[in-house]
């Protein structure tokens, strides 16, 4: 092999070599910034205005890009378990004022700002603000006055509002007719864990976000859960009043004929009656634990 | 190294000749300008604007003169037929190469050196003050001529195999890739395959990550950058920037010159 060939074998080794130290020093330079990244979260420019203005005929190409901010900005914190969401608001404001008509970032931005930490920022009275710009700039939306109720319902607890909001949805031709129904029900009996159900099952079977997905059948399992327990002590109830006394084991609501078998939850694992007859989830069952992380969200 | 040496100093003189560094005058009058506007635009947040202005000043110009002269250091000697000459004497490709990235990151150093002086001189004019966290502004500055230099091989690599508007074409668009190295690898994509992933992380680290010398955001509010990404930054340009330099030694010895 000539002296010139075997230099240029050498200097490719090289090379390959020298990609593999650059691989490595990477890994350091990320631990490095991930370490400092908390310091590095801000926001430029905070003025909507001044963006658009500079954006010229772009502003729909940088609502874009903001709106892909956002997600990244939303996934990052998910994916490092960080709870401060401080900029989600302004980038949020940011991208619905250089585009108004863009759909998604109300929808899923709404969603994200109304949850409690860690699954969202802990701010539904901006996720209403934000909804009813969205309601605003785009009145035929009626998924918005969907969303808005949820928000209504689940975050803010107020019912009057939740029951309006569907109202106002289900005027619209192409809205779901279940709208109408459920605001009438919401309005005269505020929140129950039919209606709760119902609605999470619609977020469940419309959303296309993997984690408001998740977050959605989370909810669905505790709740099919809890109509179970509720269904359970309805039946203890009539064995109550046939026998006289509570029934405080699964046995005996089955050797009365009132059930066929033990009922189990949503994970498998038998329900079970505490001292004074009250059904509740065994304490083995994983849905334990998953009720109280779910119920320090809400 | 001596014929490196020679290479350099013909290359940052012949840098001068042309004018190069009068640039730093519009640098002085954008930096004029905004000392005088920034009061009357901006409430608390002065230094702030400043600082963000002056280091993105610096580094736009650097990306420019490093990329329209470092196409050009090869092509232009070519066009002049004056490689030739040079070549005829007692110099390997890899020294002339060598030089002419000397004699370029010279003319950057100079260059970003004295607007550097001229921030802080409108800095100073806004303040009426210099305070301690001022000197941060000096590793910023310090990672953007890594950068710099970075991008002045990568021009000099791909000038070794094509035309220098394409040679411009490709520096530039590599540079915009090399910003996003980061965000390829940490992509949150529900709809992208799992051999696509594995692309773009891999993808990740052939790019020069040129996220790792940014620290205008930091520096623009009076923060420390950490000592250990100083170092990193530095290992990482002289890394990338050896492979780089290596391959267009290697591109540029097999060109037929006929």
């Amino acid at each position: 092999m000539k002296p010139k060939t075997i230099l240029r074998w050498v200097a490719g080794l090289l090379i390959l070599a020298g990609f593999a130290g650059i691989w490595r020093l990477q890994h350091r330079i990320d631990a490095t910034l991930a370490s400092a990244r908390v310091e590095q979260d801000q926001l430029t420019l905070r003025s909507p205005a001044a963006l658009k203005r500079i954006s010229l005929e772009y502003a729909p190409l940088m609502a874009a890009l903001y709106w892909t901010r956002v997600v990244q900005y939303y996934g990052e914190k998910h994916r490092l378990h960080q709870t401060n969401l401080e900029l989600l608001w302004p980038l949020l404001d940011i991208t619905t004022t250089l585009d108004p008509q863009i759909i998604p970032a109300y929808r899923f931005g709404s969603t994200f700002l109304a949850q409690k930490p860690p699954a969202g920022a802990g701010q539904p009275d901006r996720a209403v603000q934000l909804l009813q710009r969205g309601i605003a700039a785009n009145p035929d939306e009626w998924r918005l006055y969907q969303d808005l109720g949820n928000v209504y319902y689940f975050d803010l607890h107020d019912y009057s509002k939740a029951a309006a909001a569907f109202t106002e949805g289900s005027k619209n031709p192409n809205s779901y007719i279940w709208m109408k129904t459920m605001a009438a029900k919401i309005a005269a009996e505020g929140a129950s864990p039919e209606t709760s159900y119902f609605l999470w099952q619609q977020i469940y079977e419309t959303t296309k976000d993997p984690q408001i997905k998740k977050n959605a059948e989370e909810h669905l399992i505790l709740m099919r859960a809890q109509l179970d327990i509720k269904a359970i002590d309805q039946i203890s109830d009539q064995y109550e009043q046939r026998t006289g006394h509570r029934a405080t084991r699964m046995v005996e609501l089955i050797e009365a004929g009132l059930i066929r078998g033990i009922p189990r939850d949503p994970a498998g694992f038998p329900y079970v009656l505490d001292e004074s007859g009250k059904a509740q989830l065994n304490a083995n069952s994983p849905l334990v634990e998953k009720e109280k992380t779910v119920l320090e969200r809400r | 190294m001596r014929n490196v040496w020679v290479v350099a100093t013909n290359t940052f003189r012949e840098a001068v000749r042309d004018r190069v560094l009068y640039n730093l005058v519009f640098f002085a009058l954008l930096m004029m300008g905004a000392a005088i506007l920034v009061g009357q635009i901006s409430i608390g947040i002065e230094q702030s604007v400043i600082v963000s202005l002056g280091l993105s000043a610096i580094s736009v110009i650097g990306i420019f003169i490093a990329v329209f002269i470092g196409v050009g250091l090869v092509s232009k000697e070519m066009d002049k037929r004056t490689l030739y000459a040079l070549l005829a004497k007692p110099i390997e490709r890899w020294q002339f190469l060598t030089g002419k990235f000397a004699g370029l990151a010279m003319t950057l150093t100079v260059n970003t050196a004295a607007m550097t002086a001229g921030l802080y001189l409108a800095l100073w004019s806004v303040k009426h003050t210099l305070t301690s966290s001022d000197r941060y502004l000096i590793v910023a500055v310090y990672l953007i001529l890594l950068k710099l230099v970075l991008i002045v091989a990568l021009a000099m690599l791909f000038s070794c195999f094509t035309s220098p508007f394409l040679a411009i074409l490709f520096t530039l668009g590599i540079y915009v890739a090399g910003l996003f190295a980061g965000e390829l690898r940490r992509v949150q994509a529900v709809n992208l395959t799992p051999a696509a992933m594995s692309m773009f992380r891999a993808m990740s680290y052939v790019l020069p990550n040129f996220e790792n010398f940014n620290v205008m955001a930091t520096v623009a509010h009076g923060r420390a950058v950490p000592g250990s990404l100083v170092g990193q930054g530095t290992l990482y340009a002289i890394l990338y920037g050896a492979i780089v330099l290596l391959g267009a030694s290697l591109i540029f010895s097999r060109r037929n010159l006929k």
